[in-house]
């Protein structure tokens, strides 16, 4: 689907210049998002014997930092909404420090469970959602290689902190890292300037388009107003909260076949990661052996995200990225199911490699694609709900992974079911985007039908069009047909 | 050195024979005024060396049994014999006959406290073949060389494990080469020791920088003692405080110059015009309601920082 020409306003994204310094601000913001509640893990052995708790109460730290980091999206939305991107991430870096400070004091495990779980875990879920959604403000051309490159930041600064945290460790032990940590996560704050305001919202301004991308900035849809008309406002509770939190997405097509897809999806996803170590060892080899596969997926990881940006930037593969996108869920899947035939070191090492690629393709895919379906503008709330629900099978992944390995003894089980269930979701997505493919394909082609009817009719029909709904990249709904029969 | 199967076989062989493992006797020096169990140990070499560990908790007499099954060249006689330590026990020269495609060599040694140590069978052919039995008191599980970090005020906890429980469990504290013992009873405000059958925590509370040092966990068995050493370092809260400072200096300092560069570059920017026209695109039907005198008002607004 390529980019429609440009209209009005500040409607070409700069893809490039500026833009390059967001995406490595983006880079940090998700790189700390991600990897940190990962690197945390170091600390915890300390903190148990400490406080003496056991291992499944500590492993809550993490859990609660992600949920809270999910759990986010939408208030990080809606913030974006009003705000921008700049001043969240900023106020998101400003909260993960205190969190982490305030941490470095603590007495007990509740302490913890607040400070770094709940502050901390929020904090992180105001710096995703805004990086994630500037990129899609700052390019259009380039985007998936901005996305590529912007999500290696997770590998990155995972390999990046697990020493850093082990050697603060050594030297401080874990309240003084705790204490330093909250100065490192200041730098979100860093990469928050760098996200330099984009598209302001206007009001009064005309935007649609026949097809391709409408620019608008901002994903107010009461905002749209013909000239003069500012009776949106002042429409009920509901329209007010749409102008924060696009609900209407919910009558999207595709973000409904995205989340679907996703959730399901997710079920398979970290489980795998999680028990990589583990699976090793049971297989008789050392820690450091285990842990140094964990190593290479890493390492392969961080440089699978920003080609796989740059394959999907590619003009054969960018109009059809949803398949791309399946097929690297369905990819990853293969890799699950195949990995229980392999036999020794080489055999596990040979897997951690290409779960590597497969686990970079659709970690850099996977914000792409959202934008892809929903475009620029109403991206921001769409994350938010993406992210809350996600948040579920997100967090009962591993431990559900757990709970087989526990039952049948044996790894075994855990690979194939995460396999069969990715395999299951990329099939899942890939048949319902050539649905949606088609649908967009017929709509584009009965609006274009609708532009050659008269250009006159466009004009008056244009306000009475932006009141009714949204405009959207690829959107297109049915009820778009009937509004314009209306046109007089 | 631990294969898996040697502690199952452990687990199969000390219920069996050594009822009595699990007594607390706190007399470490009767061990030669009880009966002395004996217990069975057996090892199969197919290459030409191989190690087994032997934990052994009380005096006993053990009875080591190596077998041979790798040799190529299968003479029907071959000599064994026997080393502790590295040196040959005198006497223990034997010829071994193949039997089975296999030889064997066995002998019984007496276990106290004095004894521990590494023994070996050696099967002398043109080459050697031997099998190492380490025998010892069974050892701590986590080695700790880094050293603990902990502040000034705050409390540390070191904990020791073993896969046997122990009779007893001692923390002493090491000054150069003296060890003074903690006693958690005498002062409980400082010091708290708990036991959990095979592991044991102390912990020190209001920490003072007098109490950085070595602190050694001893687990008491009746044949001996097995130690492990912890380092403990205490620091104020300053230290953690210039890297802190540094680093919140480096994102001010940071944040400052983005934004002052955003400033210089959207004044100057404001300066020429031009570069406005570059980014809207006049040329839309849409325009036509009366947009062009919006467009000024779009793109001045899009230098607002």
């Amino acid at each position: 689907m390529s980019p429609a020409p440009a209209s009005i306003l500040r409607d070409t994204p700069p893809d490039g210049g500026w833009g390059w310094a967001v995406v490595f601000g983006a880079f940090i913001s998700i790189g700390f998002s991600y990897a940190f509640p990962k690197a945390l893990t170091v600390f915890f052995k300390d903190i148990q014997l400490i406080f003496g708790a056991s291992y499944s109460q500590i492993a809550w730290i993490s859990s609660i930092m992600l949920a809270a980091m999910y759990a986010g999206g939408p208030i990080s939305s809606i913030l974006v909404n009003r705000y921008g991107s700049r001043p969240v991430v900023i106020a998101g870096g400003v909260m993960c420090g205190i969190g982490m400070v305030t941490a470095s004091f603590g007495n007990t495990i509740t302490h913890l469970y607040i400070c770094v779980g709940v502050v901390g875990g929020f904090g992180l879920s105001f710096n995703l959602q805004p990086s994630v959604t500037i990129i899609g403000k700052y390019f259009q051309v380039k985007r998936p290689l901005a996305n590529g490159l912007a999500m290696a930041g997770s590998p990155v600064l995972l390999c990046t902190l697990a020493p850093i945290n082990q050697f603060l460790f050594n030297q401080f032990g874990w309240r003084g890292s705790f204490f330093i940590l909250g100065a490192l996560l200041l730098n979100c704050c860093v990469a928050g300037s760098l996200m330099r305001p984009i598209c302001p919202k206007p009001t009064g301004s005309q935007l649609t388009q026949t097809n391709g991308t409408p620019k608008r900035p901002t994903t107010d849809r009461s905002e749209a107003q013909v000239n003069g008309h500012n009776t949106q406002l002042e429409k009920g509770c509901l329209e007010n909260f749409n102008k924060f939190l696009d609900l209407s997405l919910f009558k999207h097509r595709g973000f409904l076949i995205y989340i679907v897809g996703n959730a399901v999806m997710f079920f398979g996803f970290f489980a795998p990661v999680v028990f990589l170590a583990p699976y090793a060892l049971s297989h008789g080899f050392d820690e450091y052996s285990s842990a140094f596969l964990l190593s290479i997926m890493g390492f392969v990881d961080m440089f699978a995200r920003p080609l796989t940006g740059l394959m999907a930037n590619t003009k054969w593969i960018r109009p059809r990225i949803q398949y791309f996108f399946s097929f690297a869920i369905i990819y990853n899947g293969l890799c699950h199911l195949l990995c229980p035939l392999a036999s020794g070191y080489g055999g596990l090492a040979a897997y951690s490699v290409f779960f590597g690629i497969a686990f970079g393709m659709v970690c850099a895919l996977l914000f792409e694609t959202l934008m892809d379906l929903v475009g620029p503008q109403r991206f921001s709330s769409a994350v938010g709900l993406a992210t809350i629900i996600e948040c579920c099978p997100v967090l009962l992944g591993p431990p559900i992974g757990g709970a087989l390995v526990d039952t049948f003894g044996d790894y075994k089980y855990l690979y194939l079911m995460c396999g069969a269930v990715m395999v299951f979701a990329g099939l899942f997505l890939f048949v319902m985007n050539i649905y949606n493919y088609r649908m967009l394909e017929r709509e584009r082609r009965q609006e274009e039908g609708q532009v050659e009817e008269g250009c006159e009719d466009q004009e008056q029909g244009l306000g009475l069009r932006e009141r009714g709904e949204p405009s959207s990249e690829e959107q297109g709904e049915a009820g778009n047909e009937a509004k314009k029969q209306q046109i007089p | 050195m631990f294969s898996p199967w040697i502690l199952s076989l452990q687990l199969i062989l000390f219920p069996l024979f050594w009822r009595g493992i699990y007594t607390t006797e706190t007399n470490p020096s009767l061990a030669l005024t009880v009966p002395v169990t004996t217990v069975f140990k057996s090892a199969v070499l197919k290459g030409d060396s191989l190690v087994e560990k032997v934990e052994i908790l009380k005096p006993i007499d053990l009875e080591l049994a190596c077998t041979w099954t790798g040799n190529p060249n299968k003479l029907p006689n071959i000599t064994g014999y026997w080393r502790k330590d590295g040196s040959e026990i005198t006497n223990s020269r034997l010829t071994v006959q193949l039997e089975n495609e296999q030889y064997n060599l066995k002998r019984v040694f007496r276990i106290t406290g004095d004894t521990l140590g590494n023994y070996s069978c050696i099967f002398s052919d043109t080459d050697e073949a031997k099998i190492d039995f380490n025998v010892a008191a069974p050892e701590m599980d986590d080695k700790k060389d880094k050293p603990i970090v902990a502040y000034v005020g705050d409390s540390v906890a070191m904990a020791c494990k073993t896969k046997l429980p122990p009779n007893t469990w001692l923390w002493y504290r090491a000054n150069g080469t003296e060890q003074e013992l903690i006693n958690a009873t005498t002062d409980p405000l400082r010091y708290k020791i708990s036991v959990d059958g095979n592991t044991t925590k102390l912990t020190v509370m209001n920490l003072t920088e007098e109490d950085s040092g070595v602190y050694v966990c001893s687990a008491i068995y009746n044949i001996k003692a097995s130690v492990s050493r912890v380092e403990v370092r205490v620091i104020t809260f300053m230290e953690p405080l210039k890297p802190f400072i540094a680093i919140v200096a480096e994102v001010i300092i940071l944040v400052l110059l983005i934004l002052l560069y955003e400033r210089w570059s959207s004044q100057r920017s404001s300066h020429s015009p031009t570069e406005n026209g570059v980014h809207a695109e006049p040329t839309h039907k849409l325009t036509r309601e009366g947009n062009n005198g919006m467009d000024e008002n779009t793109t001045t607004r899009q230098r607002k920082i």
